[in-house]
């Protein structure tokens, strides 16, 4: 898929301060609540001590709030992109047609699907280079912990984050 | 025109969470209707069990990314109750105010980009951006305004965090209160022009009475705090809501079927407005009137136009609210109550913005919950959405399957339905053509 590349945005030359990482899903419906955990887990690193981290819950369309005004937003979330369980894959929201043509889905939010927002961000002409970094989730039944294959994804998503930002 | 008639939504889009509904028709004669909701249940009553006094609340908050602030306050009201904490008046004040602020995040929400669509006639808010931009963009300030509102007083927009119980763990400021009020009487431009686009749109002719319930308040048009109250003529004690309110097992859902006085009741704005219209201030009476809402009403579609009148009712209220604060000045003494965890039952109840929410908490002697029980509004409509479906597809069985499914969703949709809460989306059938 040509939105889904590796690591090719340093280039990009923006600062730590124009830059949003955002974890969306329930903490409460095990591996759903990877991007609150990943949250969690950058709010306790210094690197990322001057980057604005939100726990976006499960609310989509306050995306579009995050969205304006910010010069490049990662979003972290559980996503079934065709991957094998634990798959973590990064995407560049590059091309938002191409983006929804593709079998994706958002498991963790509640009122506008992820794909929805990202049609509203491009009717509203609001442009902004967003990565999704997604893991598929092994496990979405009620529960306060990430599954084992889930939980040691943790250290290679905030590599693939931090690559993200550093400039 | 159909006389047999099979349909299947699956999912009904723009609400939230999963759920289906299944229709067939024989003869013009409805054969099975069924609202099923395919997701397992939310096991959230079970994952309190052991919690201590601090825990329920921000465990609950996280049950619905919509309605945290009320989950947060049931909750916290439940343990208060429970535990006999006396939160100060500030205390709650501030709550009504972030309170009023939940319930313009979720009625804007609802009302642009979930209900919307279909009164314009397009499949979405997406292309509801493309035609009517100026709608979306009202939409989208509003919401920040009240995102703004929620983040000043709560700490965060989504899930805020300073509301616990015993009070707010940090106030805002003076000048915070200020620019609140500030951004508020920003809004009224916005209002305006809403109810101006609200006027042109064609709500369907359709009524059918229903006993409605919510909370209700001797001076405020309740949303944190009061009574139980129902149109049928009965008013209790919140702590006492077992006497009336009764769940049920079904087979087609996991998420339990209520009824009080009859089979069925609906609970949400509409029910509000019914039930408390003379607390409403006399400006959102004034957007009531224009748009041709009055109490009793009993058409479910209007359910979204009341939606609206409360915003203007929250915007104003919360300036009131504001001015009472600063009156009486922002105390830090004031800020947190006393707490003695022990043993005790509580019931928190407050209207979420899809109706009447329901926490049920007993701790035992080392202050930790024992047994825990959620009623959420979504689940107390599925009967009252079922009878409405009833009633509707008589009515219209003589248009094509598409209108007739059209119809459905949106009188789903009309009820703002939260399935999330209770388990996940919905999907709509029509079996049989």
């Amino acid at each position: 898929m040509a939105f889904i590349s590796k690591n090719d945005s340093n280039k990009s030359g923006y600062t730590k301060k124009d830059v949003r990482i955002i974890g969306f899903g329930n903490k409460y419906r095990s591996d759903d609540g990877i991007g609150i955990r990943i949250v969690e887990e950058l709010e306790k690193l210094d690197f990322f001590k001057n980057i604005e981290i939100i726990d976006g819950g499960t609310s989509g369309i306050d995306l579009i709030f995050l969205i304006k005004g910010c010069g490049k937003l990662i979003i972290i979330d559980a996503i079934d992109a065709g991957q094998d369980v634990g798959g973590v894959v990064n995407i560049k929201v590059d091309d938002v047609e191409e983006f929804i043509k593709s079998d994706f889905k958002s498991l963790s939010l509640h009122d506008l699907n992820l794909v929805d927002v990202l049609k509203l961000v491009k009717a509203l002409k609001i442009d902004t280079e967003i990565s999704i970094i997604g893991v598929r989730p092994k496990n979405i039944d009620f529960g306060d912990r990430l599954s084992p294959e889930i939980e040691k994804k943790v250290p290679q998503i905030i590599s693939i984050i931090k690559e993200e930002i550093i400039i | 025109m159909v006389n047999n008639l099979n349909i299947e939504v699956s999912p009904v889009s723009r609400v939230e969470g999963h759920g289906d509904l299944i229709l067939d028709v024989k003869n013009k004669k409805i054969e099975k209707l069924i609202f099923k909701i395919p997701e397992s249940p939310r096991f959230f009553e079970a994952m309190l069990v052991g919690r201590k006094y601090d825990e329920p609340s921000h465990i609950t908050s996280r049950i619905c990314g919509i309605c945290s602030v009320a989950h947060t306050c049931a909750s916290i009201k439940a343990t208060e109750k429970a535990l006999d904490i006396k939160p100060s008046k500030q205390t709650i004040n501030l709550r009504k105010l972030i309170y009023h602020h939940e319930n313009v995040q979720s009625n804007v929400l609802h009302v642009y980009f979930l209900a919307a669509p279909d009164f314009f006639g397009v499949g979405s808010v997406v292309p509801l951006a493309e035609t009517h931009p100026e709608v979306v963009n009202i939409a989208l300030r509003t919401k920040k305004m009240a995102n703004d509102m929620v983040r000043i007083i709560g700490g965060r927009a989504i899930h805020p965090i300073r509301t616990v119980v015993g009070g707010f763990t940090k106030l805002p400021t003076e000048e915070e209160m200020i620019k609140m009020k500030e951004i508020l009487k920003s809004c009224y431009p916005d209002l305006e022009e809403s109810l101006e686009v609200l006027k042109t749109l064609d709500i369907p002719d359709f009524k059918r009475e229903t006993e409605y319930i919510s909370i209700s308040d001797t001076i405020d048009y309740a949303l944190y705090d009061g009574k139980i109250k129902s149109t049928d003529g009965w008013e209790i004690d919140d702590q006492n809501y077992l006497d009336k309110i009764n769940e049920k097992v079904v087979q087609h859902s996991t998420a339990k079927h209520c009824w009080a006085s009859r089979d069925a009741f609906m609970v949400g704005a509409l029910a509000r407005f019914n039930n408390n219209y003379d607390k409403l201030t006399d400006n959102a009476k004034k957007y009531a009137e224009e748009l041709g809402l009055k109490a009793p009403c009993y058409n479910t579609f209007m359910n979204n136009i009341a939606q609206f009148v409360e915003i203007v009712h929250n915007v104003d209220d919360s300036i009131r609210l504001i001015d009472e604060i600063m009156e009486e000045g922002l105390d830090e003494d004031k800020a947190m109550a006393e707490i003695k965890p022990g043993a005790g039952r509580g019931v928190g109840v407050v209207e979420a913005p899809r109706g009447l929410l329901i926490h049920d908490y007993t701790y035992n002697d080392k202050g930790r919950v024992e047994k825990a029980n959620l009623i959420i509004p979504t689940g107390m409509n599925y009967a009252n959405i079922e009878k409405d479906m009833h009633a509707l597809i008589p009515t219209i069985i003589d248009k094509s399957e598409d209108e007739i499914k059209l119809a459905c969703e949106m009188l789903i949709r009309a009820y703002d339905p939260c399935i999330s809460c209770s388990t996940h989306l919905l999907n709509v059938k029509l079996v049989n053509k």
